[in-house]
């Protein structure tokens, strides 16, 4: 058991990374700061219930995540399952080569050449239902079955919602370079 | 490098940069990967396309957000934050 005495000192040092996965989910900064306090407040109250000693941050992520996913059901009265075409594996990979004939260091200039706000105009244009597993994984490096129990749904979905977010994440990438002319040379 | 198996790696790809695999299938991909010159392009292409959204999408906090959410744990603790 946990000390809810501790809370401020233990909790304090993740408030800038859920703020910013917060306002990754919500894509709107008024709500982001509102999903936060809420889930500082939540966690504050449940600390007793925290087992001292396991994992804090995919605690209070898993509080963050159901705090989002409760409001934005109460907004939008039922979730989005919104579905993504077919799509192909390393779509950013195979586009550069396409483009530039695959040389190493082609790709690492276009990689270089994203901004941050290229990559999360890009995580913010995915369907809600891919968005959040591709920010648990990539951006917070949780495991499948850590992020399957925070968003309460089977392992499996996890995974496929993950790989599918993914590919569309790369080729929002690969949109975003054509219409800044990153996309390597084209001789 | 046959088809199949860098059909096999390519499909194995994310469980392999998540960590996801056991040491026996991760030995295999890496048995692939030192021979398939195609394969270890992507796979390393992918990682740093991982390194990346994560590097380049992070936002923060305003100082005070930071200092209200002091003040509301505070506040919940029944403490008089002008003591």
């Amino acid at each position: 058991m946990a000390d809810q005495a501790d809370f401020e000192a233990d909790a304090m040092q993740f408030a800038p990374q859920l703020y910013s996965a917060a306002l990754r989910m919500t894509r709107n900064p008024a709500d982001a700061e509102d999903v936060v306090q809420e889930t500082f407040l939540k966690a504050y109250r449940a600390y007793g219930s925290f087992q001292a000693g396991t994992n804090l941050k995919a605690w209070l992520y898993r509080i963050l995540t159901n705090t989002y996913i409760n409001r934005y059901r109460k907004a939008q009265r039922r979730p989005s399952e919104v579905e993504l075409g077919e799509l192909q594996d390393l779509y950013l990979f195979k586009r550069l080569g396409e483009h530039s004939g695959a040389s190493e260091s082609a790709e690492s200039e276009v990689l270089e050449a994203f901004v941050d706000t290229d990559v999360i105009q890009a995580l913010e244009s995915l369907p809600d239902n891919f968005r959040v597993p591709v920010l648990l994984a990539d951006v917070e490096g949780f495991a499948y079955k850590e992020i399957a129990e925070m968003l309460d749904i089977p392992i499996g979905t996890v995974m496929s919602r993950l790989h599918r977010g993914r590919k569309a994440l790369q080729k929002k990438l690969w949109h975003l370079a054509e219409e800044r002319g990153i996309t390597g040379r084209t001789t | 490098m046959s088809k199949s198996a860098c059909h096999h790696a390519t499909e194995q790809i994310y469980f392999y940069l998540d960590g996801e695999m056991t040491y026996v299938r991760r030995l295999r991909i890496r048995w692939h990967l030192r021979r398939c010159g195609h394969c270890c392009g992507a796979f390393d292409f992918e990682e740093r396309v991982k390194q990346m959204v994560r590097t380049k999408s992070q936002t923060e906090p305003s100082a005070e957000l930071i200092q209200r959410l002091h003040t509301l744990i505070r506040e919940e603790a029944g403490d008089d934050p002008e003591r």
